[in-house]
C-alpha cells in the first residue's frame, strides 16, 4: 500500500503534515475522553464496563500522537509523491452530486453524473459524451437491479417515464 | 444463456396483471432479520393473492428500528401506499435510545404475529423447575447469568420482569446480551449461563431434541403442544409477548385509512399468508383498528415502567 | 453405510443434466451479483433468493447453493483485480492479490483462488456432511472466554498486515478500533461517541467502511497520480495459468487455510474474516519466500481465499446441526431452508435424511460448476484491467455506491462512503496501510464484548480468563507469536524485523 519506503534523507526540518496527522490523533483521543466522560460507569457484574475500553484506546491513539511528532521532528516519514488535486476535486464532486440528487433526480441521473465526473478526473473531457453514456449506463443496471433484482434502488423523472 | 435468462424473468414479472395499489414496504432492520422476513413475506403473500401487483420492500436497518421509523415518519407523510414493519422491540429501542419519533407518529394498522419468550436452561443443569430458578436468583441474583438479545430489548425486559416478580431487585439482574438469538442460543447450549430467555421458536427443535430443559413461557396460556408451565403458573405474574406490526404512513384521510386496513385484513385472513405463518413458526396475533391501539398503549406504558426498573431509561 | 447411500442419492439427483444447468445458472447469477464492490454474499443471496422459488424443489436447491457459493467467491475477483475487495472476508485477499495482478500475474491468482476456493469447499462440504456433530460440539466448548483468547491470537496477527512502519500499522489499528467504538455499547444499551446523530447508534457498518476505504480511496489515490502514474497495468506478464512453482506453493496454503478456516466457521461466534487473517499470518510465518510478502505472495491468496470458502461451508455447521444462524447469509439462507420444507436443528439429520443429504450434494455440485465457471473465464477478467481507466474507475464508483444505495438507501450512508473514501485516500498518501482499520472495526467489538461477558459470567473474577485450557493454549500462541520474533530478533536474524527495531526507537 505504501510507495516505497524513502528512510530520512535530507531535510532535517519538521514534517509538517505528519505534525498535523499527530495533532487529529491526538484530538481524537480527547474526544473519546470528553464523550465517554459522560458515561454511566456502572458495568454490572464486570469490572470492564462501558468506559473502560474506550478510555484504554484513547490512551493509545494519545501514545501513537506522541510517537508521530517524534518521528515528524526526526523527518522519519516517508516521502510523498506530489499529488494532483484537479482529479481529487472532480470524484468527489461527482460523490457529492450523486449523493445530493439521489434522493430527487433519482439513481440513473445522479449516478450517472458521478459516472461522468469520475471519467472527468481520470481525463475524459467530454462531458457531452459521458454524461449520457454514463445515464443510459446507470439506468440499465437500475432496471436489473432494481425491477428484476427487487433492489430498492430510488427512482426519480427519468426511470418513471418508463416505468 | 444468462440473457435467456434474465429475459425469462422479464418475461414472467410483465405478464402480471396490474393491480391499484403498488405498496412499499419499510423493513427497518438488516436483510435476514425477524422484520425483514415479516416484510418480505408480506411482499409475496401480497402479490400472491392479488392485494397488490408490486409490491417492494426497502431495508432501512438501524437502533433497534427508530432510524427506520424516523425515516417514513418524515418522507412518507400522507402517502398511503407506503407501510413499515414493527414491533414490541421497537417500543423500547424508543425509549432507550430517546428516539424523537415514537410510534404515536406513524398510523399503527395491524398486530400481525406474536411469539412468546420461553426461559430454559440447559439440560445437564441442576435446575428442573422455575421455582428453583427463582430460589437461585433469590439467593444471589449475582451467580444467576441470562442469556438473551440486545439490552433493553425483549428478552431483557422479560428477565426484569421475572426478578421483579419474584421480588429480587431487577437493576442486580446479571444478564448478558447477545446479538442475537443464535449467539445466545449457543452460550446456554455450550453451559456458559446459567439460563436463556428468548422466542420460544429460538428454542423449539432443542427443547424437541432434549439438550434444552423448557421451564416456562411467558404467555397468559400454555402453547398448545407444550407441556411447560405458564409464568403465571410459577408463581410469576408476567406475561410478555413479542408481536410484530404493519403501521401506515401519518397523516392519512380516513378513507385512505380504511383502504390500508381493508388490504391488510384481507391479507391476514388469506390462506397464503396462513401458510407462511405455519411454515415461518409464527403466531396468529392479528388485532387492528381501536382493539390494537389500546394494547399498543398499555405495552407502551408498561415497558417504560420496566426500563425504568433496569435502569435502562431514566 | 446409510450415509453414504443418502450421500449418493443425492449426487445422482443433483448431477442430471437440467439440475446441472440450474447449478450453473445459479453460480454465474451469484458470481455476477457477488462480483460487484459493496454487495457481499448476504445482500446476493438475498436478491437472489426469490429467483429459486420459481422452480421444482430439487432445482431450486441446487440453484440455491450455486447462488450462495457464487456470491461467496465473486467478491474475491474485484479484491484481486482491482483493490476493492466488497466485503470483510477478501479484505485480506486483495493485500498479497493484488499486487501480484499489479505484476500482470493477475491470472494466476485468479486460479489459485477459484481452485483454492474449490479444494476448500470440496473438504469442507465433506467435513460437513461426515463430522458436523463432532465439530459443532467442539464450538460449544467455546465460550466467552475462549472467544477472547481467539481475539487476542487474531490481534496478533494483524501485525502481519502492517506493511513496513510499526507506528504506521499501530495508528491503523487503534483508528479502526476507535471507530469501533462508536454506536450502542451492545451489554449496557448506552450510546458511545454518537453525539446524538441516530445514525451512529449502530455504529459504523462494515462493509461501508471496507467499500469506502478500498474502492473509493484507490480510486482517488489513483487518480491523484495524474500521468505519471502506471500508465496502465500490464494485464498478463507470462503465464495466464499458474506455474509448476505456483502449484507447489499453493497446495499446502490451500490444505492450512481449510484447517483454520472450517472450524472458525462452524464457531457460533467465529467470523469468516478472522479465519482469513490468522491463514494469512499462518501463511507469512511458514513461508520459504517472506521477501515476497508485501509484493505479491501467492500463498497469501492462496491460504486466505481457501479459508474463506472453508468457512463458509463451517458457518452451515451450526445453522444445520443447531439451528444457529451465526452470520447475516446463514439467516437469510435459513430462510430460504424452510421455503423447502428444511428444519435445520438437532434432529434434521435423523427426520429429514434425504433433504440434507441432497442440500450436501447441490452444494457439492455447486462448488464444482464454481470451478467450471471461472476457470475459462480468468482470461476474460484480467481483461477489465485493459479497460481505460476512465472507463474502469468510473465503473468501479457506479457499482460501490450502487451497493451501498442497495443495502441501505440513505444520504448519510453515501456521506460516510465519501469522508471514508478521503481517508482512504489521505492514508495512501502518507503510506498508512487501510486493512488494519477494518480489520480493528471488525475485532475490536468482538474482543471488548466477550471480555466484558467473560468477566460478568465470573462476576468479575479475572482468573477465569486462563483457567480453560482451550483459552489458556490460545493465549500461549499469542504471546508466543509476539515473543519469538522479539527473540530471533535479539539473536540478529531478519533485516526487516531490525528495521522496525531501529524506527521503533
Amino acid at each position: 500500500m505504501t510507495k516505497g519506503h524513502h528512510p530520512s534523507t535530507a531535510t532535517r526540518r519538521p514534517d509538517r503534515a505528519a505534525l498535523f496527522i499527530a495533532a487529529v490523533l491526538a484530538a481524537i483521543a480527547g474526544l473519546i475522553f470528553w464523550d465517554v466522560s459522560r458515561l454511566a460507569g456502572a458495568a454490572g457484574y464486570s469490572q470492564v464496563g462501558p468506559t473502560t475500553v474506550p478510555y484504554a484506546i484513547a490512551c493509545c491513539l494519545l501514545g501513537l500522537a506522541i510517537w508521530t511528532a517524534f518521528e515528524a521532528f526526526r523527518g522519519d516519514f516517508p516521502e510523498r509523491e506530489r499529488q494532483e488535486v484537479g482529479p481529487v476535486i472532480w470524484i468527489v464532486a461527482g460523490l457529492a452530486a450523486q449523493m445530493l440528487l439521489l434522493n430527487v433526480a433519482g439513481f440513473s441521473i445522479a449516478t450517472g453524473i458521478l459516472f461522468a465526473l469520475t471519467a472527468r478526473g481520470f481525463g475524459k473531457r467530454k462531458l457531452w459524451f459521458s454524461l449520457p453514456l454514463g445515464i443510459v449506463l446507470c439506468f440499465v443496471v437500475w432496471v436489473i437491479f432494481a425491477k428484476l433484482l427487487q433492489l430498492s434502488l430510488p427512482a426519480g423523472p427519468l426511470e418513471r417515464l418508463f416505468f | 444463456m444468462k440473457h435467456f435468462f434474465l429475459a425469462t424473468i422479464l418475461a414472467g414479472a410483465m405478464s402480471l396483471p396490474a393491480y391499484a395499489a403498488d405498496y412499499t414496504i419499510i423493513a427497518p432492520a438488516n436483510p435476514g432479520g425477524g422484520w425483514d422476513q415479516t416484510a418480505r413475506s408480506l411482499q409475496t403473500v401480497m402479490q400472491q393473492e392479488g392485494i397488490s401487483g408490486n409490491v417492494q420492500v426497502q431495508n432501512v436497518p438501524g437502533a433497534g428500528g427508530t432510524i427506520g421509523l424516523a425515516q417514513f415518519a418524515s418522507q412518507q407523510k400522507g402517502n398511503a401506499n407506503a407501510l413499515i414493519v414493527g414491533g414490541y422491540v421497537m417500543v423500547g429501542a424508543i425509549l432507550t435510545n430517546k428516539s424523537p419519533v415514537t410510534l404515536k407518529d406513524v398510523t399503527p394498522i395491524a398486530r400481525l404475529t406474536g411469539e412468546y419468550e420461553a426461559v430454559v436452561v440447559p439440560a445437564s443443569s441442576d435446575i428442573k423447575t422455575m421455582a428453583d430458578l427463582v430460589e437461585a436468583l433469590k439467593k444471589d441474583p449475582g451467580a444467576v447469568s441470562w442469556a438473551g438479545g440486545s439490552a433493553g430489548g425483549t428478552d431483557h425486559i422479560a428477565v426484569g420482569l421475572i426478578a421483579k416478580a419474584a421480588g429480587v431487585d431487577p437493576t442486580k439482574i446479571n444478564y448478558i446480551a447477545y446479538s442475537g438469538g443464535g449467539e445466545a442460543l449457543a452460550a446456554i447450549l455450550g453451559s456458559q449461563v446459567t439460563a436463556g430467555v428468548s422466542g420460544y421458536g429460538e428454542f423449539e427443535a432443542q427443547v424437541k431434541a432434549g439438550t434444552l430443559r423448557l421451564l416456562a413461557v411467558s404467555g397468559p396460556e400454555r402453547i398448545a403442544g407444550v407441556e411447560a408451565p405458564t409464568l403465571k403458573e410459577s408463581g410469576l405474574d408476567v406475561v410478555v409477548e413479542n408481536w410484530r406490526m404493519v403501521a401506515a404512513a401519518p397523516g392519512l384521510s380516513d378513507e385512505q385509512k380504511a383502504a390500508v386496513s381493508a388490504d391488510i385484513e384481507k391479507l391476514a385472513k388469506s390462506a397464503g399468508w396462513q401458510e407462511v405463518l405455519k411454515t415461518k413458526g409464527w403466531q396468529d396475533s392479528y388485532l387492528a383498528g381501536d382493539a390494537f391501539n389500546a394494547q399498543l398503549d398499555k405495552d407502551v406504558a408498561a415497558t417504560e415502567g420496566v426500563l425504568k426498573d433496569i435502569g435502562l431509561v431514566k | 453405510m446409510a450415509t453414504f447411500d443418502f450421500l449418493l442419492q443425492g449426487l445422482l439427483v443433483a448431477a442430471q443434466p437440467m439440475n446441472l444447468l440450474y447449478a450453473l445458472i445459479g453460480v454465474t447469477l451469484g458470481t455476477a451479483v457477488g462480483v460487484l464492490p459493496g454487495i457481499g454474499p448476504a445482500l446476493t443471496v438475498a436478491l437472489l433468493l426469490p429467483v429459486t422459488y420459481r422452480l421444482d424443489p430439487g432445482g431450486s436447491l441446487i440453484m440455491f447453493a450455486g447462488i450462495y457459493y457464487g456470491g461467496m467467491y465473486g467478491g474475491s475477483t474485484t479484491s484481486i483485480l482491482l483493490n476493492t475487495p466488497g466485503e470483510s472476508s477478501s479484505i485480506v485477499t486483495a493485500l498479497e492479490g493484488n499486487k501480484m495482478a499489479r505484476a500482470g500475474r493477475g491470472g494466476p491468482a485468479l486460479a489459485t483462488a477459484a481452485i483454492g476456493s474449490f479444494v476448500a469447499g470440496l473438504i469442507a462440504t465433506l467435513g460437513l456432511a461426515f463430522i458436523a456433530p463432532y465439530i459443532v460440539k467442539l464450538a460449544l466448548v467455546f465460550g466467552p472466554r475462549e472467544y477472547f483468547a481467539l481475539m487476542v491470537l487474531a490481534f496478533v496477527t494483524v501485525s502481519s498486515a502492517f506493511g513496513d512502519s510499526t507506528l504506521r500499522g499501530l495508528t491503523s489499528l487503534f483508528v479502526g478500533l476507535g471507530l469501533a467504538v462508536i454506536g450502542i455499547d451492545q451489554l449496557t444499551g448506552q450510546a458511545r461517541l454518537s453525539f446524538g446523530v441516530p445514525e451512529l447508534l449502530d455504529g459504523i457498518e462494515v462493509t461501508t467502511l471496507a467499500v469506502a476505504m478500498f474502492a473509493i480511496g484507490e480510486t482517488l489515490f489513483i487518480a491523484a497520480q495524474g500521468d505519471k502514474g502506471p500508465d496502465k497495468v500490464e494485464a498478463v506478464r507470462g503465464s495466464i495459468w499458474m506455474s509448476a512453482n505456483d502449484w507447489a506453493r499453493s497446495w499446502k496454503a490451500w490444505l492450512r487455510g481449510t484447517f483454520i478456516g472450517f472450524p472458525i466457521g462452524a464457531m457460533p461466534a467465529g467470523g469468516a474474516e478472522i479465519g482469513t487473517f490468522l491463514s494469512y499470518a499462518t501463511e507469512k510465518r511458514l513461508t520459504k519466500h517472506p521477501e515476497e510478502f508485501g509484493n505479491g505472495a501467492i500463498e497469501g491468496v492462496a491460504g486466505p481465499e481457501a479459508a474463506n470458502n472453508a468457512s463458509a461451508a463451517g458457518t452451515l455447521v451450526p445453522l444445520l446441526t443447531l439451528g444457529l444462524p451465526t452470520t447475516a447469509t446463514a439467516a437469510i439462507m435459513l430462510a430460504g431452508f424452510q421455503q423447502y420444507g428444511l428444519q435445520p436443528g438437532p434432529l434434521l439429520f435423523a427426520t429429514n435424511p434425504q433433504l440434507v443429504w441432497g442440500l450436501i450434494a447441490s452444494l457439492l455440485i455447486a462448488n464444482f460448476m464454481l470451478l467450471v465457471l471461472n476457470l475459462p473465464l480468468i482470461g476474460l477478467w484480467v481483461k477489465l484491467l485493459t479497460i481505460p481507466k476512465p472507463w474502469l474507475y468510473a465503473g468501479i464508483l457506479l457499482f460501490a455506491t450502487l451497493g451501498t444505495i442497495g443495502a441501505n438507501p440513505s444520504v448519510y450512508e453515501l456521506g460516510m462512503l465519501l469522508a471514508f473514501g478521503l481517508l482512504g485516500y489521505a492514508m495512501r498518501v502518507f503510506g498508512y496501510p487501510i486493512a488494519p482499520v477494518v480489520v480493528g472495526l471488525i475485532l475490536g467489538p468482538l474482543a471488548e464484548q466477550q471480555l466484558r461477558r467473560a468477566l460478568a459470567i465470573s462476576q468479575g473474577d479475572y482468573s477465569v480468563l486462563i483457567t480453560s485450557p482451550i483459552a489458556a493454549v490460545l493465549l500461549l500462541i499469542a504471546a508466543a507469536a509476539l515473543i519469538v520474533p522479539l527473540i530471533l530478533r535479539a539473536r540478529g536474524r531478519g533485516e526487516v524485523l531490525s528495521q522496525l527495531a531501529a524506527s521503533e526507537d
